[in-house]
């Protein structure tokens, strides 16, 4: 069937005013940008709580000042408290692994990114776009608020496991309206991601230009769709999940409290419920969450690859993108292995084993194809390839670590390990973060038409890639000889000689996070004082290549943008742009 | 835009009061005195194929390309059996349960 | 290609590629909807079912009354898709005054399964059944289960009537279309699909 002719998505006429262009505005790129922002501003918070955890490790009787201002309670003259040391962890990952990981991929260069290279005007739903960024910014609000409430945030972890998240105020500091907060914060996050994977998929299979068949969508889409269709599965489980633990917290129900438990010497009056049930409606979520964290950070890498690679990747777009496709399938039905250590029925660790094992096998497919895609070609070592090399280390080292933890038998020792730690920040944390800086300094010409500049971009690569492993392979280590994770000093015998490795690890961590601030000047300084960018400064070849940097109201000027070919045509130097001389800018 | 024009409004009705009668077959099922797991088996196979029916007439699926079924119903059964995955802890409470 | 068929108005039409689905965004975004909130659903429904197993006692406490209230509420509900579709079809022959009229009988049978079940509601708390109570003696999670997931879907028919509010209010005045009385029906259609099984699982499963 041929091309048909349709309405466009956009028919308004572009926004006048300042609150209307750059606040509450439904174009999918200042939304982007919006959720970039926010997703910066959330990476510096979740950082800034992890030197303070990593201040205390290594010297706990230190003294934190600014911290003390803001909660007399948790840091009684500037000393932390072992609960406020796991308030602060349980902020951290709430804070990274929602607003930072899950947003600022998906989310921030999605909705900016995906409609561009559909060729499409704007998503297929450009108000809800506009509702759900703005309900993940009260969510992020609500997330901070905890830090200023007199009982402070909740310390469940960003887990948050019943019973200790469910009884209130009983269980600690922040148990109370902290963990009300966080609950509504998530909810809030749940229900802004559906709105928004809604949109990527309609965008997606709806809204393609002239010629945008399936078979030439860039990898980065193809990556957001499919990465919105596992978002769309998992978050809609973690809403009634958010839901029960409310009921538990605020209606007197005992889904997940059994019968007689005393906190604090308070008998709690809840009877019949079963953790279990929580962590498995958690893990269910959490897993693909996991997933939903790294494939736009796939999809950014094999897009990002051939420009600097000057190839396409091997195995064509077929090949990775049914890697992704069966990596976001299984994602679903391995969760359990997060439980191995719960109580949970010994058969089930078995069933969720085998798969655990099986979904390596898509994503080493993927990592081969990467590295297998680097032979023989020119590389151009501009900094966007740079990070998705540093991405590639990142996610081997620690997808190695992942086949130790797989296995019941091996993760009985390292579960609850700072191994897990080092494995989930290699694999999760810093890979996907890597990836987010390679599409930042790529697309950062296209979004605001200025080159950020590159010798900084090259420092910044370097000290994040060596302090990276400084930090999170030592940990590696440090789990192995027991180092218990979520553990606020080290106290226990066994854990003494490892003091002077924690300070080793906690001065790499506030380098590294030092070195972030390179990158944040970079950003703002190139925004205003950066050479001009052209409209294709890399030379690739999909349509957001094809526009003005940065692009007009309607992505394209109004031009009819047919597509003539796949997005990987590279050939050395040569590159054939996806459009048709015709509809090309630079074409006649 | 698609077109109902497929089945008339009585047929539509037909389909209803067809689901009616699986309604009343499930009531009178529940006064049987049927063991739990046979009564719940039961029941959920005929609300299968109540939902079944809905979707594929009501919801109009019958008459939309095929490819909207295969991409909405294995997406959904997908999330719903695996969920089934939480069977086995379920049983585990009741018959390891410490105090009855 | 066909540099014709671009027209150059302001409306800025464009060619595009046909969707996969043939159907128009706003129903496949609903569709789309529907997946998640049926995972939502049947996540709470896995619950109910988990709670259920597990529990010692659970107590079968609805008397026949209670479930012939519940084969009304079904009728009620079922029979108001029956209209739903009713509006739909007579608004794609353009006939909106009977598309209006169905629309309006659909809002009305809607806000009486809504008032039936609150009605049952307000008996049961009545007797002393509470989230967290039950006066059988039984399982305190039947309450907890039992409001949390006939609250859930009352709250959905109860936002799908405001819904059809607004599409009727939108389509009287020529703002929305056929198609969006179609979308709007879809996602009351789903509101029944629910109920189909929240009713043997919630009401008849609990039977004396």
């Amino acid at each position: 069937m041929g091309a048909t002719l349709a309405r466009a998505a956009v028919h308004h006429a572009p926004p006048q005013g300042f609150i209307r262009k750059y606040v509450f505005s439904v174009d999918h790129k200042v939304i982007g940008i919006q959720y970039t922002t926010l997703s910066l501003v959330a990476a510096f918070v979740g950082m800034a709580l992890s030197w303070a955890m990593r201040i205390h490790l290594a010297w706990p009787d230190a003294r934190i000042p600014l911290l003390s201002l803001l909660s007399p309670n948790g840091m009684p003259g500037g000393v932390m408290t072992p609960e406020y040391y796991l308030s602060l962890m349980t902020m951290h990952g709430t804070i990274m692994a929602f607003f930072v990981l899950t947003a600022a991929p998906m989310a921030g260069y999605g909705n900016f990114m995906l409609p561009i290279q559909v060729g499409a005007a704007d998503m297929a739903f450009p108000r809800l776009n506009m509702a759900s960024f703005w309900v993940t910014f009260v969510g992020f609000v609500l997330a901070c608020a905890t830090f200023i409430i007199p009982d402070g945030p909740p310390l469940s972890g960003w887990t948050a496991y019943p019973p200790l998240s469910a009884v209130g105020p009983a269980a600690g500091p922040g148990q109370g309206w902290g963990q009300n907060l966080w609950g509504l914060s998530i909810a809030l996050f749940c229900v802004a991601s559906l709105l928004g994977a809604l949109n990527f998929i309609v965008t997606t299979l709806e809204l393609r230009t002239k010629g945008m068949t399936l078979s030439r969508l860039p990898i980065s889409t193809w990556a957001w769709f499919i990465n919105a269709g596992v978002s769309l599965l998992a978050f809609a489980v973690l809403l009634p999940t958010c839901l029960l633990l409310v009921l538990d917290r605020l209606g007197g129900t005992s889904f997940f409290i059994p019968g007689g438990l005393v906190f604090n010497d308070q008998l709690q009056p809840h009877a019949g419920g079963s953790p279990l049930l929580f962590q498995h409606l958690f893990w269910f979520f959490g897993h693909p969450e996991v997933y939903i964290i790294i494939l736009p950070a796939f999809g950014i890498v094999s897009h990002i690859l051939p420009t600097f690679i000057r190839k396409p990747l091997v195995g064509g777009w077929k090949v990775i993108t049914f890697a992704m496709a069966a990596v976001g399938t299984l994602s679903f039905v391995v969760w359990g292995h997060h439980m191995f250590v719960s109580g949970m029925s010994p058969y089930m660790a078995m069933v969720f084993s085998v798969p655990t094992l099986f979904i390596t096998i898509p994503s080493v497919i993927a990592v081969l194809i990467w590295v297998f895609s680097l032979y023989r070609s020119n590389l151009r070592f501009d900094t966007p390839l740079l990070f998705s090399l540093g991405f590639l280390s990142l996610f081997i080292t620690g997808g190695i670590g992942g086949f130790f933890l797989a296995q019941p038998s091996t993760d009985s020792y390292l579960h609850a390990t700072t191994f897990v730690v080092g494995h989930f920040h290699f694999t999760m944390g810093l890979s996907a973060i890597f990836a987010t800086f390679a599409g930042f300094y790529y697309w950062y010409p296209k979004m605001f038409g200025r080159m950020l500049s590159e010798k900084l971009g090259k420092v910044h690569f370097w000290l994040s890639f060596v302090g990276v492993y400084c930090v999170f392979m030592t940990m590696h280590l440090t789990g192995f000889a027991g180092a218990v994770r979520r553990y606020s000093a080290f106290v226990d015998d066994f854990m003494v000689p490892l003091i002077p490795t924690n300070r080793f690890i906690s001065v790499a961590a506030l380098l590294l996070g030092a070195a972030q601030f390179i990158f944040l000047f970079n950003a703002i300084w190139s925004r205003f004082k950066g050479p001009k960018a052209a409209d294709n400064p890399w030379g690739a070849t999909t349509l957001e290549w094809d526009t003005t940097s940065p692009p007009p109201f309607d992505n394209f000027g109004g031009r009819q943008m047919t597509v003539c070919h796949g997005p990987m045509e590279y050939d050395g130097e040569a590159a054939v742009m996806q459009t048709s001389p015709e509809s090309s800018v630079a074409g006649t | 835009m698609s077109s109902n024009r497929e089945l008339t409004m009585s047929s539509y009705v037909g389909i209803g009061v067809g689901l009616m009668l699986i309604v009343g077959i499930e009531v009178i099922l529940t006064y049987q005195h049927l063991p739990t797991r046979t009564l719940l088996f039961s029941l959920l196979c005929l609300a299968s194929l109540e939902g079944f029916v809905a979707i594929m007439y009501l919801m109009h699926v019958k008459y939309e390309r095929p490819i909207l079924f295969w991409t909405i119903f294995p997406a959904t059964l997908f999330v719903l059996l695996l969920l089934c995955y939480l069977w086995p802890d379920a049983i585990r409470m009741a018959t390891m349960r410490l105090l009855k | 290609m066909d540099q014709s068929s671009v027209a150059a108005t302001t409306h800025h039409d464009v060619v595009m590629e046909p969707s996969p689905y043939a159907i128009e965004k706003k129903k496949l975004g609903m569709w789309v909807f529907i997946v998640s909130d049926a995972c939502t659903f049947g996540a709470f429904l896995f619950a109910y079912g988990y709670m259920r197993v597990g529990a010692p006692v659970w107590g079968t406490p609805f008397e026949f009354s209670s479930i012939l209230n519940g084969v009304v509420m079904t009728a009620v509900l079922l029979s108001s898709s029956l209209t739903m579709l009713a509006s739909v079809r007579a608004a794609q022959a353009g006939a909106k005054a009977s598309a209006m009229k169905w629309l309006g009988v659909t809002m009305l049978l809607g806000g009486i399964f809504a008032a039936l079940h609150l009605r049952e509601w307000f008996k049961l708390i009545g007797e002393g059944w509470r989230l967290f109570h039950n006066p059988t003696g039984g399982a305190a999670q039947f309450g907890a289960t039992f409001f949390s997931v006939t609250g859930l879907h009352l709250s959905h028919v109860v936002s799908g009537v405001i819904a059809l509010a607004f599409i009727a209010r939108g389509y009287q005045r020529d703002r929305y279309d056929a198609s969006h009385v179609e979308t709007v029906g879809l996602y009351w259609h789903f509101v029944d699909l629910v109920w189909m099984f929240v009713f043997p699982l919630m009401y008849l499963m609990n039977a004396r």
